[in-house]
């Protein structure tokens, strides 16, 4: 099992300059509190739009590697952005979706993927060709360094162990996330 | 896998575009909104056709609504503007991303909506939908303006644009059936 912060320190530095939207709650917490960068947009609600807004970002932004750090609740409210993004036809995603079986920052009920829902598979189903599932750091330090490098769209399902929920919390005053990630990606 | 490239517009083809369709379009492009992103109902499946014949536009489709909010909202940040086209129908499938993503953050683009459930409409399960669009964006507090005849969508539209860029925030255009027309069905 993976420790998600040590995990998600990893993504940031292994992302270079590249842009990271995080997913609301704890890859957003847990992303400022780790790695706050300026390329980092964080997600303070609407849950579930993470992938939509890595994929926005994805077609606007050709010249950028655009890396989505999920959650699993998240992304099982929007199973249907893994075919919008193979529509799409984008080859600069990297989707991170952090398992741990639920929604742990409201109590830590099970959601799917406790009953055996896999967000990989599912990942191949909805037509990624480059998927990985990892369940240690080291796995998932190699499958996002080959994610960084691929050029295509590619998926990692990180089974990742509870974390309790960091107190750090990034601006809240949205407009300002939002100027500082622009700037720095120079839109 | 199937891995073909179909016309995003289906069937729809360009030369049959009715006017107001060829208007929009045209306003988009007069404010440097290349990006359509779409959930297809007839209505719109025309103006989508017009649209992928013009090398200017990129279309995008969703397979849920609520998506072409994120991805807009995407697009704004790495510096491009887009549409989201959808029917009345879809808007209760996007109330949260508006608000919490596109209103919150302030994330400027037009939300096209055809209405169903007005003027003509066959169907009594859009009857519901279609009576609740203005008093949901009137509830997030999303101005909306309604294009109802063709001569009046180059100036409403012009306006409401230059409108939503200033304010930073989505803005409706709800293209009413007295414009696009209704299905012959009883």
């Amino acid at each position: 099992m993976i420790d998600r912060r040590e995990a998600t320190r990893l993504a940031a530095r292994l992302a270079g300059p590249n842009p990271i939207v995080s997913s609301v709650g704890n890859p957003t917490f847990d992303l400022f509190g780790v790695a706050d960068r300026p390329q980092n947009f964080y997600v303070w609600n609407s849950m579930g739009m993470a992938s939509s807004i890595g994929l926005g970002l994805a077609l606007s932004r050709p010249d950028l590697r655009v890396v989505v750090l999920d959650g699993d609740g998240s992304l099982l409210m929007n199973l249907g952005s893994l075919a919008t993004t193979t529509m799409a036809r984008v080859p600069n995603l990297v989707h991170v979706v952090w398992d741990n079986g639920g929604w742990e920052i409201t109590g830590a009920q099970p959601a799917g993927t406790s009953f055996g829902v896999d967000l990989e598979t599912i990942a191949r189903g909805a037509g990624f060709r480059h998927t990985a599932g990892v369940e240690t750091l080291d796995a998932f330090e190699r499958a996002f360094a080959e994610a960084m490098a691929a050029d295509e769209a590619c998926f990692i399902a990180a089974r990742i162990e509870d974390g309790g929920a960091l107190k750090h919390r990034p601006s809240k005053t949205l407009t300002s996330l939002r100027d500082r990630f622009m700037a720095a990606i120079g839109a | 896998m199937l891995d073909v490239k179909p016309s995003k517009a289906g069937r729809h083809k360009p030369e049959n575009a009715p006017v107001w369709a060829r208007l929009i379009l045209e306003a988009f492009k007069r404010e440097g909104i290349h990006n359509l992103v779409f959930l297809p109902d007839t209505v719109m499946g025309r103006l989508l056709a017009l649209a992928e014949a013009d090398d200017v536009f990129r279309l995008t489709a969703v397979h849920r609504e609520e998506e072409a909010v994120g991805i807009l909202t995407g697009m704004f940040l790495g510096g491009q503007r887009g549409a989201m086209l959808i029917q009345n129908t879809g808007l209760g499938n996007s109330l949260n991303a508006l608000a919490s993503l596109a209103m919150a953050y302030k994330i400027p683009f037009p939300l096209l909506i055809s209405l169903r459930g007005e003027l003509g409409e066959f169907n009594p399960a859009q009857l519901v939908m279609g009576r609740a669009v203005r008093g949901c964006l009137d509830a997030l507090g999303i101005q909306h303006f309604t294009l109802s005849r063709e001569d009046e969508v180059e100036i409403v539209l012009d306006g409401a644009l230059k409108t939503c860029f200033t304010a930073q925030e989505p803005i409706g255009i709800l293209l009413s059936a007295q414009m696009t027309g209704w299905k012959d069905e009883q």
